[in-house]
């Protein structure tokens, strides 16, 4: 998993590296979790298809996250593997596998509200892939 | 970039003209001191006033409080007024925490009574009144009712058992925004929210208890209650994960309407569409019930919070609603503009409402005095209550600052420094904190804000 934490004055954000798309979506989306909550001990025992859409690569990642974002919070869902299938212009197919969140084995970190379109990027780099992308705390 | 144009216009004011980049539609004005404008500059909040002011419709300035800091989208303590027959509406122009508010509630006790018991207090409190970052709450709701909580918002509560009817009169807007509409509000909002009706939740939520230190405007006090020595509660939440829900939903449905209404901006986080589209008449119908939904939600921790005091202190300990306001809102207001009377969509991101003396909206026990404005300042310093003024209403769309505005970021504010350290200075000071959340504490330290004296002055 590649990324590190990004400072804004209000809120936080990070950058996230894949060789490929697929890498970088799943990279992002481990990213998002471990901010929310400690990633460390989350058994994969459901596995959810978590898919998204978006007009081009830059939403497409923050709408897939959103819905990353809301399986976490809103299912309450402990997600801790990204089997990231396939990612085009405007489409991703995902499987996620994690369990419900457990208060003792995954501690709560910050609230997320929403992952946002801030100073966000999305380029290609020499080795792949890189993303920067701020989240609403 | 080079170098923002800032003219200065008076000891608190600073213009960014129209000119200083493409697409702004009207200049910005700082409300800001020659110390805060250079405390500003340093982020990119005024970038943000600026893509502010291309904002199709903006009547008047694209407007920035003294506690601007850099947000998505606004800047917090942003204001813009929209023409709402020729304008837009901008989800993040209300931020995703849709009437994120402050309640502040005064009680019959003193800082003689109060004091002796604080550790008690406060550990009661902490007990009773959820908090933290996905906390659930102990409000018995079934899903089936949540609609009705999103069209009547404070009353429900009050007539469901978590409150006292007074409480919700003395709200923003009564505690429910007209124009509700829980069918615009997803199925995910409402999974979202549902368990955390009641809850504090993190971030720079708080519930602070505090005494008041010093009155300086006798009869403004004494219509609110108020008097010196008497503890007061001080409550800063919003909608939770419902109205962070309502805001994602429409920032994507905007983003995807945007090309057919030909509006293009410098910041997607802006995302908008014509107020009287229908989706933009769908998010005020959303926006409404998220609103409501907060008011709702305050209810409930103040009802909580009753139940703590009470516990420590007896039947007799006495808590009253102040004011309720909020400072995360699209409203529509009437103002004098160009010369003529125009309808007005006032988005206020991290700006307080703060109508004068004798306006309409104003309760009849505040007519004679203004709106209560609540500022909160930071743990270690103290906190504003004011009372709206017509220059407000003249010169910002009746808008105020909302808080003391943050100067460093979470990581920042961290790094080096050790929990148990930081909670023992405070308690030297007699500040007692508790959090769900070690970072919690460290990431809101004073020296993470702005002075919120300099700001008020």
């Amino acid at each position: 998993m590649s990324f590190d934490l990004l400072e804004h004055p209000a809120d936080i954000g990070f950058r996230a590296r894949g060789t490929t798309l697929e890498e970088l979506f799943a990279n992002s989306a481990h990213a998002l979790v471990s901010i929310i909550l400690d990633p460390f001990d989350i058994r994969p025992i459901q596995l959810i298809s978590v898919p998204g859409t978006g007009a081009d690569r830059e939403s497409l990642l923050i709408n897939w996250l959103n819905e990353v974002l809301y399986h976490v919070d809103g299912r309450r869902m402990a997600l801790g593997t990204f089997n990231v299938v396939s990612v085009d212009e405007t489409s991703v197919e995902c499987v996620a596998g994690g369990e419900p969140r457990d208060r003792d084995r995954h501690p709560s970190r910050m609230g997320v509200k929403a992952v946002t379109y801030h100073q966000l990027k999305v380029a290609r780099t020499a080795d792949g892939w890189v993303a920067e992308v701020y989240l609403d705390i | 970039m080079a170098e923002i144009r800032l003219q200065q216009i008076d000891a608190c004011r600073y213009r960014i003209p129209r000119d200083e980049a493409a697409g702004m539609r009207t200049d910005v004005v700082v409300y800001a001191s020659a110390a805060l404008i250079e405390q500003i500059r340093k982020d990119q909040s005024l970038v943000q006033a600026m893509n502010v002011a291309t904002l199709p419709g903006i009547v008047g300035s694209s407007l920035a409080m003294p506690d601007i800091h850099q947000g998505y989208g606004f800047p917090i303590g942003g204001v813009a007024g929209i023409d709402i027959e020729c304008g837009v509406v901008s989800p993040g122009g209300v931020g995703f925490d849709i009437n994120c508010g402050v309640r502040l509630v005064r009680t019959t006790l003193t800082e003689a009574d109060v004091r002796p018991r604080l550790k008690e207090l406060i550990d009661q409190v902490f007990r009773d009144v959820p908090c933290g970052a996905g906390s659930e709450g102990r409000v018995r709701i079934k899903r089936g009712e949540l609609d009705d909580v999103l069209l009547s918002g404070a009353r429900w509560m009050v007539e469901n058992g978590y409150g006292d009817l007074r409480d919700a009169e003395l709200a923003e807007a009564g505690g429910a925004l007209q124009g509700a509409q829980p069918s615009k509000v997803s199925d995910r909002a409402k999974e979202r929210g549902l368990p955390q009706l009641g809850t504090l939740g993190s971030g720079n939520h708080f519930l602070e208890v505090q005494f008041v230190e010093e009155v300086h405007d006798d009869a403004a006090a004494r219509a609110m209650g108020i008097y010196e020595g008497q503890v007061v509660v001080l409550i800063h939440s919003g909608s939770r994960g419902l109205g962070h829900q309502v805001c994602t939903d429409y920032v994507a449905l905007m983003n995807q309407v945007m090309p057919r209404y030909k509006i293009t901006l410098p910041d997607r986080q802006l995302a908008c569409a014509p107020a009287r589209s229908e989706e933009g008449q769908a998010y005020l119908g959303a926006m409404a019930a998220a609103a409501n939904f907060a008011w709702a939600n305050r209810q409930g921790i103040m009802h909580f919070l009753r139940g703590a005091f009470r516990r420590v202190f007896g039947e007799s300990a006495r808590l009253d609603v102040v004011y309720d306001v909020c400072h995360n809102i699209a409203k529509l207001e009437s103002y004098q503009a160009g010369g003529r009377k125009r309808e007005v969509l006032v988005h206020r991101k991290g700006a307080t409402r703060a109508f004068p003396p004798g306006h309409r909206e104003v309760p009849l026990a505040y007519r004679q005095i203004g709106q209560p404005v609540f500022i909160p300042g930071s743990m270690g310093t103290a906190s504003w209550v004011l009372a709206g003024r017509q220059g407000a209403m003249n010169e910002t769309f009746g808008s105020v600052c909302h808080g003391a505005g943050r100067l460093m970021s979470r990581t920042a504010v961290r790094r080096g420094k050790d929990v148990r350290q930081e909670q023992r200075k405070l308690e030297a000071r007699g500040i007692l904190v508790r959090s769900e959340s070690r970072d919690g504490i460290l990431e809101e330290l004073p020296e993470a804000y702005k002075n919120v004296d300099e700001v008020i002055e």
